[in-house]
């Protein structure tokens, strides 16, 4: 038993933390969220798809350097690490904000590499891994933005009620209007697609996920956790930010840090962070190492903890920074934006917290055997 | 990361596992009596039974009685007596704060006196911390000791000291020095209960149960080789007994969270209230919790085994298990409504009772503040 990263796992973390405190500068990030002109991505084969809100070359090293493949088995083109492994690096780009469409585009390969056919997966999967090609995943009936879904990418969509099937959509298939969602930090399509019909064809668009329209489950579940691991790194750069503030900001003669309710309020989002982070990495963990028929509630637990933490831990940052946390200056709303997209992305608390209580119903919520 | 126990943790479960079987609740125990003495005999009857079969302090050494057994194992103990319903052992003072307390910073003759009673639960101990003014200003303690001969000669009153009417011997802290600031003046000694001069005064509970007391002492004496950890040392010998007693219980408690838990999803299915989505939300936030507590506690135990000490995250467990547990019993009462509300037993008890423990063991505030001191380095509260 051991409840903490490998040493090989922390390495890659902290490399990652290094590389993207370098790149992924709050001032690198107003610059691409405040870009007024649609640049090229520079992505080779879909030179069509532009977008304001993307650091290009970050994305490009990102691909370069195999992050966007460290969860896709060698024989795709990736790097063949586990779930554990992109968590670590899916929370610091979260903790960086970083202005990149890795998201969507790891969650999509998540649920192809695992729900999707042979041949989806010899097709989608090697173009997802190198980066050149983005991704997205959302459920149904979800009109909420969803990160890096564009014309020119991937887009699966996936049963709301996850006992449904999933579709995969391809570049131009005109499922994706693109949207200037609150986030400025990455691009954002909404998919308006509120029921598959098993029966249907989906208007010759899409395909089902794995050729036939089978229930989704350990894919999406997997991209669920990423996304909260995204969130744990968003909450846990808003606390960081918050705890230096009030350190240096005096009032009434003295840090306000030394206020006991500031400190409470910091103690909280500590609290917060620490829950949806241990759950999380044991999601994670569940979907590499450990029992199968655990993770969907694992993945459940992680998010809807991770959704709420998201979204309070960075309001409070935001209170707790006075009337400069409002203001377009201070950078924590990059985190408050973040946050309240990613809540919301694959399903919000409400949405999770129904899973785990379906679970409890069909008495298999399982009691935390066995650690 | 590797959540998986090893053989070696595996065969310890088991073979507690087995014997919990033939002596624990599904066996040889008997229910668990309402009135309190009687439980206090039931439970000092468990802990007998525990002992017999090695298994009273599984985290002490060999050499005073334990099992020698890693933090792991002590976690999985804790787990498998709750899995398996079985009371905790009746002096949990004794086994799980005073014993570890005197292994750091005990002398020999201490440890050879003190340690062999307390896992058979022949002697018993209550924690003298707390004070009329000194609460969560636990340094502001003002019950002396004055040093005559080779005695110290005590004078105080102690307040809310659970257990003290079945004690035999108190961890007391008292001042041993009026000059000295606050924190240094301060001596932990081991008191004996049973002498001239100790009144325990029994206080009645929220719940109606006086499960803690007040203590007048008046010219008690302790012979000078009960001072533990040397005079004037008795915050730092305190602050062990306080961090013992937040990492220690982390285990059991959820455990005992989770059984309540389960308890309340069974009820509010039999019922049909769990079809109400209000309720089967709240229901699934208290799963979310209390397996984020577990997890929690075994990130602690990673930490402690590879750094040493239990640190003060510890305070973050404490707190989110008395608001978790709290906000179960209150859903209780909306799930189960009337047993919950009449009586003094199950639920009605458990309403009151969890009340206290964002009180007990430091409050939730106090864990706050040292959260955010020195967990986060915020400057000096105020
Ligand atoms: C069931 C139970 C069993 C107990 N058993 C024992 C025992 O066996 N031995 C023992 O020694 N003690 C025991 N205690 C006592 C317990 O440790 C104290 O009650 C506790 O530390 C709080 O102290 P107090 O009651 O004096 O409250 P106070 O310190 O008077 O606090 C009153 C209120 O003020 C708040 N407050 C105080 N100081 C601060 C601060 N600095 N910042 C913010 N808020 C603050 C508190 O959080 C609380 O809400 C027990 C208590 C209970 C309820």
């Amino acid at each position: 038993m051991r409840f903490e990263l490998s040493e090989d796992q922390q390495e890659i973390q902290g490399a990652a933390r290094e590389l993207l405190a370098a790149r992924s500068t709050f001032a690198r990030v107003r610059e691409v969220a405040e870009r007024e002109e649609a640049a090229p991505t520079g992505m080779p084969d879909l030179s069509a798809v532009t977008t304001t809100r993307e650091d290009e070359a970050l994305w490009k090293e990102l691909g370069e350097l195999g992050w966007t493949g460290i969860a896709v088995p060698e024989e795709h083109g990736g790097q063949g690490l586990g779930v554990i492994e992109l968590a670590a690096i899916t929370e610091e780009l979260g903790y960086a904000v970083a202005p990149v469409p890795f998201l969507g585009s790891v969650a999509a390969a998540l649920v192809v590499q695992h729900e999707g056919s042979e041949e989806q997966r010899e097709d989608w999967l090697p173009h997802l891994a190198a980066g050149g090609l983005r991704g997205a995943v959302t459920l149904t009936g979800d009109r909420a933005p969803v990160p890096g879904a564009a014309e020119g990418g991937l887009t699966v969509v996936a049963d709301a009620a996850a006992n449904g099937p999933a579709a995969l959509y391809g570049p131009g298939s005109g499922v994706v209007e693109e949207v200037d969602a609150i986030d400025p930090t990455r691009g954002h399509g909404r998919v308006a697609i509120d029921a598959l019909d098993p029966e249907g064809e989906l208007d010759g668009r899409g395909e089902w996920l794995g050729g036939t329209p089978t229930a989704t489950g350990p894919g999406l579940d997997r991209a669920t956790i990423v996304v909260a691991a995204e969130l744990v790194g968003v909450a846990q750069r808003a606390l960081d930010m918050t705890v230096a503030y009030v350190k240096e900001r005096r009032q009434f003669g003295v840090p306000v840090g030394s206020f006991q309710a500031v400190q409470h309020g910091a103690a909280q989002m500590l609290r917060d962070v620490t829950m949806a982070r241990s759950l999380t990495y044991h999601a994670a963990w569940m979907a590499d190492a450990g029992d199968p028929a655990q993770l969907p509630v694992a993945a459940a637990m992680a998010k809807a903890a991770a959704s709420d933490a998201g979204r309070a831990v960075t309001a409070a940052a935001v209170q707790l920074h006075g009337g400069i946390g409002f203001t377009w200056e201070a950078d924590v709303h990059w985190l408050l934006k973040r946050a309240q997209v990613d809540a919301a992305l694959l399903g919000g608390g409400g949405h999770h917290r129904r899973r785990v209580a379906a679970a409890q119903a069909a008495g298999g919520s399982g009691s935390g055997s066995g650690a | 990361m590797d959540l998986t126990f090893t053989p070696e943790q595996l065969a310890f479960r088991d073979e507690l596992r087995t014997w919990l079987r033939e002596h624990g609740p599904a066996g040889a125990l008997p229910p668990e009596p309402t009135d309190e003495d009687e439980q206090w005999a039931w439970r000092r009857a468990w802990q007998r039974t525990l002992h017999e079969g090695r298994w009273a302090g599984v985290h002490w050494p060999t050499e005073v009685g334990g099992r020698g057994a890693t933090l792991s194992e002590t976690a999985i103990f804790f787990e498998e007596l709750g899995r398996a319903g079985a009371p905790l052992p009746a002096d949990v003072l004794g086994i799980l704060l005073a014993g570890p307390t005197l292994m750091v910073w005990g002398d020999d003759a201490q440890k050879e006196r003190l340690l062999p009673t307390i896992l058979s639960a022949d002697e018993t101990w209550c924690q003298g911390f707390s004070e009329p003014d000194a609460g969560s200003d636990f340094g502001a303690v003002k019950t002396r000791a004055v040093k005559e001969g080779d005695e110290w000669v005590v004078t105080g009153q102690k307040v809310w000291t659970s257990g003290a009417q079945y004690a035999k011997w108190c961890m007391l802290v008292a001042r041993t020095d009026q000059d000295a600031p606050k924190h240094k003046g301060l001596t932990y000694f081991v008191l004996d209960m049973e002498q001239e001069g100790v009144d325990i005064r029994p206080l009645v509970q929220i719940t109606g149960h006086p499960e803690f007391n007040e203590i007048f002492l008046d010219g008690a004496r302790i012979p000078d080789s009960m001072v533990v950890g040397g005079v004037g040392n008795g915050w730092k010998v305190a602050l062990t007994t306080l961090m013992n007693e937040r990492a220690g219980l982390a285990f059991f408690l959820q455990v005992r969270l989770r059984q309540q838990l389960d308890r309340l999803v069974a009820e509010a299915q039999a019922t049909g209230r769990a079809d109400d989505p209000l309720i089967a939300d709240r229901l699934a936030d208290l799963h979310v919790r209390t397996e984020a507590l577990r997890l929690m506690a075994w990130k602690g135990l990673t930490a402690i085994e590879q750094y040493g000490q239990p640190g003060p995250e510890g305070s973050l467990t404490k707190w989110l298990w008395s608001e978790t547990n709290q906000l179960l019993v209150q859903l209780a009462v909306d799930v189960v409504g009337s047993e919950a509300l009449t009586g003094n037993a199950g639920w009605a008890f458990e309403l009151l009772r969890a009340r206290g423990n964002s009180i007990e063991g430091g409050t939730t505030e106090i864990q706050k503040n040292i959260v955010a001191e020195r967990v986060l380095g915020m400057p000096r509260g105020r």
